[in-house]
């Protein structure tokens, strides 16, 4: 009798193991990024690779960029305005920071105030520039009086800069961030890699769905490669270059996602240096440039040709890549006008650390020589190209890519580095910051969208592909990236692995 | 002896104290500052001096290496401006990967080259010794990131022996921090491996032709008492010599393979604190792998004395 009770016990409890990995889908998910962040302070930092670990996952805004690049609430469950002047944030009840003290009002002024203060050394202090006062008024009720109206007020507060920590845990933000998102910090091992773990307490039910995240530092796209094919880690965010896609796409065991980004490469000219000073000179370059056959050539055929600034998932983006469409013919005749039938010799800085720059560059400076430019490819490290493109604006032409959503601001500084300074352009990006109605901005975006065709201040050339591939079974990706995050809660495994 | 070793002493601070003054200043010299790189594309002039004046670069160069400097004589290498970490304990963090590494590629190397450079040189101009110098000519010339990639493919791709790239830590145990290692140390020490087989090979047919060689062969000893006894240890001098410096190389090629393979040492770090321009980093590294370097040929020159007693210093 006793002998039967003991197997019983045994086969059920083997049973048990047994069916419980049947139904168990792994929780645990390695991907691989390249590159490691500069310490994990959003507040102190504006590293994109920062942003891809911390945003949406490890903490979070009152408001989010949601995957389709809608503003949604979040920590804040609604918001009112009445005069787009004054706004109200009722926050989520108990929702709890990491550490486990609840989220109150009280930390949301706090944070905003800190990045307001120029002695903390916030990179974005611009995007709170109007706030003019902050009132708690209970501990879930939080107004924000702004000096004037802005038009981009909520997606500030969506942004990496803007997110919500404790008071408390000011001084460990670099390496040992806490918020509220749906994973905590496990650990940082630095060089080689970071582990997010599930918060138990999250404030979004059956959210996340991984119960642990390895983030892999794999800087050599080859390396990468050769990892995923060899199973040792599951996916891969930003380490892949568009070579890889058509093996891996053909390879059984992957799922590849071609998604858009807010990532547009353009070929800068510095629009106070002759002969770039002279406009039909920047449009003879962007005549002579065949846009499809540089991503076709440098890009494996993937990125969206564009026209202008504004990439597609913003709600103002009008398609003008065949605006300029490829006319050698045309650029030679712009060039002979300004002066220059001959063409004219120039250099072309770009900074190897991003891949596409230089293969881009090499494709331009053919197409290029067609119409009697010469172009001398130099190419700089990234540091360098920092200091003389970016800050003393010391160049003819660079490639580059500008991730940041609603950039179009850049063209209406003139010290920017590509030096364009059209008086018109400033007066209407002005009047767009301040302009609430959705029909009337809409209207003054297209504006400049079409003026930035016309004044050609740079070549406005493809939006970078966003490339995910996984191993088949893991679900819940963004397929684009209106924001620089890479929100994992919903990433999970698929039952089937 | 003692006087000698008093002199290397001196000259190994001097070396040093050279060696931190011109990394200081290159690496400040250089276009690219680190405040404008932490801040990147974001940066206005206003964010960019605060955040120099916060990392104390806005001061005179002279001001900042002597502060510096007198930290470093206590030990205190400063922190690091990337991780927030203290740069001792950085640098004690990848010890762990890059000294087992370049350990294991240059045992790896005086395993394969010692007895491939005797044997050819035994062989001296028949097919084994051709042989010999065409693998070696073959290891000169293929470049250590692509040897390690192929290494990648054949035995973690296809074969799934090894993992491709990472390190879990020697917390996992021996053999899983040795096999994140072995193919690393094989795509580094292998093809260093090329050179010293030259060298070999050269200092043993040298020895070989020396009067002591044909009269211990007359005496009727072996050939193989010829070799290892007479031979390869009169020949060890330079072949050690070279072994000193393929150390220092091994090092250096540590920070090409440490990035093919993922793997969180020294070298890697170098590298990311220069394109970050992680100042303190930079140079509490440098100054680690200068004094690594020197302590090397150091150890060289004592195993001379030992190698040959006719050596003696402060004869």
């Amino acid at each position: 009798m006793r002998r039967t009770v003991v197997l019983l016990v045994i086969a059920s409890v083997a049973l048990g193991i047994a069916g419980f990995a049947a139904a168990q889908a792994p929780r645990a998910l390695v991907v691989q990024t390249g590159t490691e962040p500069p310490g994990l302070d959003l507040t102190a930092t504006p590293a994109s690779a920062t942003a891809g670990v911390v945003l949406y996952n490890i903490q979070e805004c009152l408001v989010k960029v949601d995957a389709h690049g809608k503003i949604v609430p979040w920590l804040a469950e609604r918001w009112h305005t009445s005069d787009n002047r004054n706004y109200t944030f009722f926050l989520k009840k108990g929702v709890r920071f990491h550490n486990g003290r609840e989220l109150k009002a009280a930390d949301v002024k706090f944070v905003i105030e800190r990045a307001m203060n120029p002695e903390t050394k916030h990179p974005y202090p611009q995007y709170y520039a109007a706030i003019g006062d902050i009132i708690v008024k209970d501990d879930y009720t939080i107004t924000f009086s702004l000096k004037s109206p802005t038009a981009n007020f909520l997606l500030n507060l969506a942004r990496q800069g803007s997110v919500i920590y404790p008071r408390e845990a000011v001084e460990t933000l670099k390496s040992a961030p806490v918020g509220t998102g749906p994973f905590t910090l496990g650990e940082w091992v630095r060089g080689d890699r970071i582990v997010l773990k599930r918060n138990p307490d999250y404030h979004v039910k059956g959210l996340p769905k991984l119960e642990q995240v390895t983030y892999r530092f794999i800087p050599d796209p080859n390396a990468a490669l050769a990892a995923l094919k060899a199973g040792d880690i599951d996916a891969s965010l930003f380490g892949l270059g568009p070579e890889h896609v058509a093996d891996l796409k053909k390879d059984g065991r992957f799922d590849v996602t071609i998604g858009e980004t807010t990532n547009d490469v353009i070929l800068a000219m510095n629009n106070s240096r002759k002969p770039f000073s002279d406009v039909r000179v920047r449009r003879a370059v962007t005549y002579a440039i065949n846009k499809p056959d540089v991503v076709k050539l440098a890009m494996f055929g993937l990125g969206r040709v564009i026209g202008s600034n504004v990439d597609p998932l913003n709600p103002y983006f009008v398609d003008l890549a065949g605006a300029m469409p490829y006319d050698p013919a045309r650029a030679k005749k712009l060039l002979a006008e300004a002066g220059y039938p001959n063409g004219f010799e120039a250099v072309l800085k770009v900074a190897p650390q991003y891949y596409y720059t230089v293969r881009s560059g090499e494709v331009i400076v053919d197409q290029l020589a067609k119409v009697g430019v010469k172009v001398r490819i130099e190419q700089i490290e990234w540091g360098q190209w920092l200091s003389r493109v970016w800050k003393e604006a010391d160049y003819d032409l660079t490639i580059i890519g500008h991730a940041e959503a609603w950039d179009i601001a850049n063209y209406a500084n003139p010290k920017y580095y590509f030096r364009y300074d059209s008086a018109k352009f400033q007066e209407l990006f002005q009047k767009s910051e301040v302009t609430l109605d959705d029909k009337a901005r809409r209207e003054q975006y297209v504006q400049m969208q079409k003026m930035l065709v016309d004044d050609a201040p740079a070549v406005f050339l493809f939006i970078h592909p966003r490339l995910v591939v996984a191993k088949k079974g893991v679900t819940g990706f963004w397929k684009d990236l209106p924001i620089p995050s890479s929100d994992l809660s919903e990433v999970g495994w698929s039952a089937a692995k | 002896m003692k006087r000698y070793v008093l002199r290397r002493v001196a000259a190994f601070a001097v070396t040093l104290l050279f060696v931190s003054a011109l990394v200081f200043v290159v690496v400040r010299v250089l276009p690219g500052d680190p405040a404008a790189l932490i801040l990147g594309t974001e940066q206005n002039p206003e964010t960019v001096a605060r955040l120099r004046r916060s990392l104390g670069l806005d001061r005179p160069l002279v001001v900042q290496y002597v502060e510096w400097l007198s930290g470093a004589v206590r030990g205190d290498l400063g922190t690091s401006i990337q991780y927030d970490v203290p740069v001792g304990r950085l640098i004690v963090s990848r010890l762990p990967v890059t000294l087992p590494l370049t350990l294991l590629a240059g045992a790896l190397m005086v395993a394969v080259a010692l007895p491939l450079g005797v044997y050819a040189a035994t062989r001296y101009r028949r097919t084994a010794d051709y042989v010999a110098m065409i693998v070696s000519q073959l290891g000169i010339a293929v470049p250590s990131f692509w040897s390690g990639l192929l290494l990648i493919l054949f035995f973690s791709v296809h074969l799934g022996w090894f993992r491709s790239g990472g390190f879990e830590g020697w917390s996992a145990g021996l053999w899983p921090g040795v096999r994140s290692l072995l193919l690393p140390a094989v795509a580094l020490g292998f093809f260093q491996a090329a050179v010293l087989v030259r060298a070999t090979r050269s200092a043993v047919l040298e020895v070989m032709r020396e009067d002591f060689v044909r009269t211990a062969r007359a005496k009727g000893l072996p050939e193989r008492r010829v070799i290892t006894l007479h031979t390869l240890r009169n020949a060890l001098i330079p072949i050690i010599t070279v072994v000193g410096l393929q150390l220092g190389q091994l090092m250096a090629g540590s920070i090409v393979l440490e990035s093919v393979f993922a793997l969180p040492g020294l070298g890697r770090l170098a590298l990311v604190a220069i394109n970050a321009r992680d100042l303190p980093v930079v140079q509490g590294v440098t100054l680690f792998v200068a004094a690594s370097i020197v302590s090397i040929n150091f150890a060289v020159d004592l195993a001379y004395a030992f190698v040959d007693p006719r050596i003696k210093y402060d004869a």
